[in-house]
């Protein structure tokens, strides 16, 4: 009887709930919310699908650094080459004016130059024509295939993604090689004539590397307008910054000092996660080291014991980021890139354990441009405080690729930047 | 919806059509309420429950055997993410003390009128362990057995959950017929104007022909 009974209630619930008289009405935030995690689902797949190019980033990064790595090396078995200069920027204004001439393959030392320029000139034409993300690959498929410099402007597309690690490696190379050639033959053509109380480098010199350097920095920048222009709705923004910092050198922070930085720093996000920053920061970095850790062409009559250095430097960074997190008011991004440092003045102080010994102090005015010469790797918490502006902390580290300074010191740099970042194209993009 | 355009609704979800998922949902989203709500404590629960299933089901449309009624493949989808939502509930003890209402006839159940609403209320007012058992066991025609495996307990705790799952939806359904005899003239006032409406235009009608003839 009890079961029944029992099936009686289960009777009258399962006749009534299975046929839902008046079934639940469509609400549109359900579907809303449904749609946020179907979303939300495409994106998870869209990291998915940049792990690749991430990945292949990544490689590039390092294949790069190792070469980087290794360049130092050839640099100085070319040092005993002290004509080249002349001889190098003839060469330059042909590459400049005609860019036709054409590089054989083993090329000497003195040649990157014009290949450079080559390259230069390329980048320059197919920054007009150019859609695909990839179009940086191109230049430098060209530049393989012996196509000379005159004959730009084609498809870029037809260039494969696969070349790219080749490419960027080919083109910012060949640059940077062209440069700091220049710059380690000046230090070392100015070495042994070096005059202590004049204090700097021949003018004539300086001018001699200014060309290419133009150059080189119009390659390097052209790089983020190419991007720009393919991606949909690119951002920029403008970041004030500060940082303190310390300073040190060879392989520990261990007798580092406290250095400040300060500077503008301008970022365009090229896509979603993806933004290139560069910008300019005044950094004063004093840092101690142990004298043999300097590589200074003079030589005071008795070794110092320390070194006190005192650096003013212009820091030009150029850095990719990715978005790892974005929520909220929130975003952490991680970042890599190259910074070059102008040298603005450079003054060394000179411990000696016996205190009256002299020099003790000297100044290096006018100094050299390290380009590229320093690897960023930074970490940024951005915190929006509205539409336009945010708060920004980033740690950071800087690694020396070359060597720094009038004295060749490998300058580490550690810190934490504050910002306040400002969008500039809020109004027309939220 | 025709078999036709469902299936062309459903190849659109297969291709991630944003449109058609949408379609789809609307179109069963009476039906996936219908069942989680049964397994939920609240409608707005049951929706979170119900996109949960139907992201599922737009992300696995692709192995959906369109030979199969999809309907059936929705239900079982919609029943099993409510069971995996509560699972970490299922396992609660309850201690409560059931009070016997044992008396409540056939009739006395027939008797009153319980629309749908009010015995979802009921069900939702269930522990979890006593709905989920409930629904899989009177209302989705499980056996214990079944049930067991599905919640992983045992069939003897099937069994007892369901049977203290009746207990109190017939102590709900007297406390209901309680309050309904206290506030006795709801109902009455509902339909009365309905019938006043009717008798009056029947009058008008029947005034008119009067009038004509």
């Amino acid at each position: 009887m009890s079961n029944e009974k029992d099936k009686n209630l289960d009777d009258l619930f399962r006749k009534k709930l299975q046929d839902p008289v008046n079934e639940a009405g469509f609400r549109e935030e359900d579907w809303d919310s449904l749609e946020e995690m179907l979303d939300e689902k495409k994106k998870r797949r869209g990291i998915i699908f940049w792990l690749p190019v991430l990945g292949s980033v990544a490689a590039l990064l390092l294949l790069f650094l190792g070469w980087w790595m290794f360049r130092p090396q050839i640099n100085r078995s070319n040092t005993g080459n002290s004509v080249a200069v002349t001889s190098r920027h003839t060469k330059t204004n042909t590459g400049i004016n005609g860019g036709t001439e054409r590089q054989p393959e083993g090329v000497k030392q003195s040649n990157p130059l014009p290949e450079s320029h080559a390259d230069n000139s390329q980048s320059g034409k197919s920054i007009s024509g150019s859609k695909s993300f990839f179009t940086l690959s191109a230049k430098g498929t060209r530049r393989n295939s012996g196509n000379g410099s005159s004959t730009v402007s084609g498809t870029p597309e037809t260039a494969g993604e696969g070349i790219a690690a080749n490419n960027n490696k080919g083109i910012a190379g060949s640059n940077k090689k062209s440069i700091t050639t220049n710059n380690k033959r000046i230090m070392v053509a100015a070495g042994p004539t070096y005059d202590f109380n004049s204090g700097s480098i021949s003018n004539q010199n300086v001018a001699a590397v200014k060309l290419p350097l133009k150059n080189a920095i119009i390659a390097v920048t052209a790089e983020p307008k190419v991007k720009v222009k393919s991606t949909f709705h690119p951002q920029y923004a403008l970041t004030v910054l500060a940082a303190p910092d310390a300073n040190g050198v060879g392989s520990s922070f261990q007798q580092s000092k406290l250095g400040t930085n300060f500077g503008l720093a301008f970022s365009v996000d090229v896509s979603k996660k993806f933004t290139i920053s560069t910008g300019a920061v005044y950094s004063v970095k004093p840092y101690s080291a142990e004298y043999g850790q300097y590589h200074i062409n003079y030589q005071p009559a008795v070794t110092p014991t320390q070194v006190i250095a005192d650096c003013r430097m212009l820091d030009i960074p150029l850095n990719v980021g990715y978005q790892i997190y974005n929520k909220h008011q929130n975003r952490i991004s991680l970042g890599t890139g190259l910074s070059s440092y102008i040298m603005l003045h450079e003054s060394y102080t000179f411990n000696y354990a016996d205190s009256y010994t002299s020099p003790t102090h000297f100044t290096v005015p006018n100094s050299n441009k390290y380009f590229f010469g320093v690897a960023n790797f930074n970490a940024t918490y951005e915190h929006r405080l509205n539409s336009k502006a945010s708060i920004m902390l980033q740690p950071y580290l800087k690694l020396p690729l070359t060597n720094i300074g009038y004295s060749q010191v490998r300058l580490q740099t550690t810190g934490v930047a504050v910002g306040l970042h400002w969008n500039l194209n809020s109004l027309s993009k939220p | 919806m025709g078999e036709e355009e469902l299936h062309q609704l459903i190849r659109g979800c297969i291709k991630q059509d944003r449109k058609c998922q949408k379609m789809l949902y609307k179109a069963f989203y009476g039906f996936a309420m219908g069942i989680c709500l049964r397994y939920a404590n609240s409608r707005d629960e049951a929706a979170e429950v119900m996109n949960q299933g139907f992201f599922k089901v737009f992300t696995h449309i692709g192995s959906f055997d369109t030979t199969r009624p999809f309907k059936a493949w929705l239900g079982k989808i919609m029943m099993n993410v409510s069971i995996d939502f509560y699972r970490a509930n299922l396992k609660m003890a309850y201690t409560d003390d059931l009070e016997t209402a044992e008396h409540i006839s056939d009739n006395e159940l027939a008797d009153r009128n319980l629309n749908y609403n009010d015995l979802l209320a009921m069900v939702q007012q269930l522990p979890q362990a006593y709905r989920t058992v409930f629904n899989l066991f009177a209302i989705e025609g499980y056996s214990h057995e079944e049930i067991g495996e599905m919640l992983n307990i045992n069939a003897g705790t099937s069994k007892s959950n369901l049977h203290k799952a009746r207990q109190k939806l017939k102590q709900m359904i007297l406390n209901a017929d309680a309050t309904a005899k206290n506030t006795n003239y709801g109902s009455g006032t509902g339909y009365t104007p309905i019938v006043a409406l009717n008798a009056i235009s029947m009058q008008g009608i029947f005034l008119n022909k009067g009038i004509r003839g």
